[in-house]
């Protein structure tokens, strides 16, 4: 079908294509955090796509943040289940 | 004067005006005549109609009758003045106007391009199979009262014969290639015609056709190969066949032809038709095998066009002939070429409304007690709910109401012509689907309304699309954007609800929703939440139903990100659904479909993700059994074909696949290929590779290593998502071992598959403590003065059994 904008999963791969020279030059590790990154943006495209922002990049970092967030959330609440389990407390309990 | 009761079968334009054919209770079929003075519109000034009245009156072929007259124009939504140009002759319509057309291109014409036979039926008030009570003398029709409505879901259908001819062997084009004796069934029985013989061939072909006078051929392979075969000995031997009932046509012929369309080549074989009898040509249909013949008649009654038409186009072609016969009952004109530009619009206005569906991509792995809830037939039903049509979006006749996001106004004071065409359709589907329900499972009905169902359904599903498409009639961009503004806001509506009563959503698709909820695994439990979206979003929602598990599958190409449409699952029954794997896709071999099918039963009978997990080694003692078939050559070639559409022409071919070598050997062999045509092939050992199926002769041994590979990358699909990769499945599959147990043994959740030692100390349970010890962190230590140090491996913390350090003992001996 022809569409005069392009769409969110193109605005994506043109965000993406943009940044290869950064990517190119970080080290192999750090590059490989990069594509973590890319790629919880990529699983909020929906979203970003209904949002219709102008520039829609700044919606991708923001969707990067909610899926960092979302691991923080779930570390730590891990930690706290190990944490009351060595304690010798119900790790279902008031956590 | 004496009066018939038939049903319609065929009509179409001749030199007496319209054949009409009718069969009645007893299978006779009887030809009348009829008339019809078909009209086109013209508008423009006057200077130039009248310019146009004085070239028709001098130079037209055949008479025809001039009127000025007022209609309806659907966007300006008053009366036109308009010049009627009638032509009592309807064989004569189609060359007069293009004539006309072509001497005064700068006028509007209307009414130009309805196919003659939907005319008919829209004169008389009568459709393609209805019964009638038909009045005629001398042959020539006087009055049609029809006695059947094409929204009655229960319905009569004349008795068909049925003549069925193909040729003898495996099912496969014989255009290129293979040709066995012709088969003709009729009458329950066979008769079979070596192909040789030209002369007997026509004769014997003759005879039958004769002797049974069948309705319906129903052929493979009839369109390209043996309606032009069986024509070609008749005219060169002179023994004419009467393929037509109607002695006086010839039988119609239409080209081929490659198109692009939603991204893709399509290949449309050419046509051969009848008159005053059906050829369907199976191989041919489009669509056609998922509703066959009933769905194909139910098509015809609702869009008024001819059976041998309806089995032949995209059902698009369906939607727009019903959106005509709506204009045609309320009096307003059908543009021919339509010109209606897009309206200006803001880049801010753009971004808001140029945008699709709603897809979310879902929480890829196995889920368990997951609902699916559908909106049936969301588009349609959004187009009648909120009267979304070309004319009623963005008019300022009235208030109206807002669409969500774009906030243009739809006119709500009359029904727009879309949603009048649809709303009596989504109403016969619906009864149909209380039907289906009803029925039992012997009843011969339920199959019979089951087509039909699906016949609407393709009707309703290229309804959107040509709401946006500007070369449709009734087409207009910013009708399309509103309807996917209101499904956008439909989903949200049902994602707010779901969300609200506690249930967790995990996918987004289109029309659907897929949710869970600890708890909740049977249909009972989302009675409420149905009720609920019901009421707020005024749509129909359904519950597809609750799955044992569903697997939501990661990107072959990029494993991090999922894709929308790539899942499988089972529901509480124990059927299963797949969307996007090998089973679904058109070019799996029918061994491989049927393997990964087989497996995906086995998997279905666990209950729950547990269940699913401990039923892999059943599933895997499965394959093995397939695979050992397959490596030692007992699976018949047949179930090995792979079908390929060809992208590009034979010689375009850059990079040298399995697909170019078939297209290249086919070429050699004289075959003419197109873009978009299908190419079946098989894998042979050697340098060879493919080898098209049509010329593969006798029993040629098949590759296979490369069935293999095939094989256990659909394997792989379906074990993914309890992390088997392809070195595990190797393991299993090919070496008949496994780290955990025999093949098919997964490791417990979160431990390395490819590890087993650790795995096994972890399988220990009197290890758990010492092992959960060492790798708890320490607890924050009573003095903040107390030394860090870096723990030797990774990030984790000193052990706490470990020895004190000698800063502690330092530390401890101060304290004392």
């Amino acid at each position: 079908m022809g569409r005069t904008l392009p769409s969110i999963t193109q605005a994506f791969l043109a965000e993406q294509e943009s940044l290869s020279r950064f990517r190119r030059a970080l080290r192999r590790e750090d590059q490989l955090a990069l594509d973590d990154l890319l790629a919880a943006a990529r699983h909020h495209l929906a979203a970003a796509a209904y949002a219709s922002h102008l520039l829609p990049f700044e919606t991708l970092l923001l969707a990067m943040l909610v899926e960092e967030h979302k691991h923080v959330l779930d570390l730590q609440r891990r930690l706290e289940a190990l944490a009351a389990d060595t304690r010798g407390e119900d790790p279902s309990g008031p956590s | 004067m004496s009066t018939l009761y038939a049903w319609l079968f065929d009509a179409y334009p001749s030199e007496a005006g319209m054949t009409t054919w009718w069969i009645d209770a007893d299978g006779r079929a009887q030809a009348l005549t009829d008339d019809l003075t078909p009209a086109f519109y013209v508008q423009g000034p006057h200077a130039d109609l009248h310019a146009l009245c004085l070239w028709l009156r001098a130079r037209a072929p055949v008479p025809v009758s001039l009127q000025r007259t007022e209609r309806t124009d659907l966007f300006l939504d008053r009366p036109i003045e308009v010049l009627a140009v009638g032509v009592p002759r309807p064989a004569a319509f189609q060359r007069l106007f293009r004539q006309t057309a072509d001497a005064f291109p700068s006028l509007t014409y209307y009414d130009a391009d309805i196919p003659l036979p939907q005319r008919y039926v829209l004169t008389r008030g009568i459709f393609p199979l209805a019964y009638c009570a038909v009045e005629h003398q001398d042959g020539r029709v006087i009055e049609i009262q029809p006695l059947d409505s094409p929204w009655e879901p229960e319905y009569r259908l004349p008795p068909l014969r049925v003549m069925a001819l193909r040729l003898d062997g495996e099912l496969r084009d014989p255009s290129r290639g293979h040709r066995g004796d012709l088969l003709i069934e009729v009458d329950g029985r066979q008769h079979a015609f070596p192909r040789r013989h030209g002369r007997q061939l026509v004769l014997g072909v003759r005879h039958l056709l004769e002797q049974h006078d069948p309705d319906l051929l129903v052929t493979a392979f009839g369109d390209s190969f043996l309606l032009p075969r069986l024509l070609e000995p008749s005219q060169h031997y002179g023994v004419p066949l009467p393929l037509n009932r109607d002695p006086h046509q010839a039988v119609a012929h239409k080209a081929a032809h490659s198109y692009f369309s939603y991204g893709r080549i399509v290949f449309r074989n050419e046509q051969h038709l009848l008159f005053g009898r059906w050829h369907i040509d199976r191989q041919n249909a489009f669509l056609a095998d998922d509703y066959g013949l009933e769905g194909s008649l139910e098509i015809a009654r609702l869009t008024g066009m001819p059976v041998q038409t309806v089995a032949r186009v995209s059902t698009g072609t369906g939607i727009s002939a019903m959106q005509v016969a709506t204009a045609w009952r309320r009096g307003v004109l059908v543009p021919w070429q339509k010109r209606h530009p897009e309206s200006l619009k803001t880049v801010g206005d753009l971004l808001v409304a140029d945008k699709g569906g709603l897809v979310y991509t879902p929480i890829v792995g196995l889920h368990q007690h997951v609902a699916e809830l559908d909106f049936s037939a969301m588009y349609p039903s959004i187009m009648v709910r909120f009267n979304l049509s070309p004319e009623t979006v963005g008019r300022s006749c009235c208030e109206g109401t807002p669409i969500p996001e774009i906030g243009t106004p739809v006119c709500t004071h009359r029904q727009g012509l879309v949603p009048e065409t649809l709303a009596p359709l989504l109403e016969k589907r619906f009864r149909y689907k209380a039907l289906i329900r009803e029925l039992s499972d012997d009843d011969p009905r339920k199959e019979v309304y089951r087509r039909r169902y699906s016949a609407h359904k393709w009707l309703l599903v290229t309804c959107f699309g040509y709401l946006g498409y500007k070369n449709a009639r009734f087409g207009r961009i910013e009708a399309h954007e509103a309807v996917t503004a209101y499904g956008r806001e439909v989903l949200l509506r049902a994602k707010e609800l779901v969300e609200g009563r506690g249930f967790r959503v995990l996918h987004v698709y289109v029309d659907g929703l897929w949710i869970e909820k600890p708890g909740a695994h049977l249909r009972p439990d989302y009675d409420a939440l149905l009720d609920e979206i019901r009421r707020a979003t005024g749509l129909h929602i359904g519950l597809e139903g609750v799955y044992r598990w569903v697997a939501f599958l990661p990107s072959r190409v990029e494993p991090r990100i999922s894709v929308a449409n790539r899942y499988f699952g089972a529901f509480e029954d124990g059927s299963v659904k797949v969307r996007g794997i090998e089973a679904r896709r058109h070019d799996t071999p029918r061994f491989i479909r049927e393997t990964q099918l087989g497996m995906l039963d086995i998997l279905a009978e666990g209950r729950d993700v547990a269940g699913f997990r401990r039923t892999v080694p059943d599933a895997i003692r499965y394959v093995r059994r397939r695979l050992q078939a397959l490596r030692t050559g007992q699976v018949p070639l047949q179930d090995l074909v792979v079908t390929h559409r060809l992208a590009r022409a034979p010689q375009e071919f850059v990079v040298r696949t399995a697909a170019a070598r078939v297209a290249q050997q086919l070429s050699q062999a004289g075959v003419q290929l197109s873009p978009g045509e299908s190419l079946r092939f098989v894998y042979v050992p050697g340098p060879e590779k493919a080898r098209a199926w049509e010329l593969v002769e006798d029993h040629p041994p098949y590759d296979a290593q490369a069935y293999t590979e095939l094989l256990l990358r659909a394997v792989e699909s379906l074990l993914l998502p309890v992390g088997v990769d392809r070195r595990m499945l190797d393991l299993w599959v090919l070496g008949n071992a496994g780290y955990w147990g025999p093949p098919g043994a997964l490791p417990p959740p979160g431990a390395d598959g490819h590890a087993p030692l650790l795995a096994a100390a972890a399988r220990v349970s009197m290890l758990r403590p010492a092992l959960r010890t060492i790798l708890t962190p320490a607890p924050p230590p009573a003095d903040a003065t107390r030394p860090q140090r870096d723990a030797p491996w990774g990030r984790l913390q000193t052990p706490r059994l470990a020895l004190p350090t000698p800063d502690e003992i330092r530390y401890a001996a101060r304290e004392a």
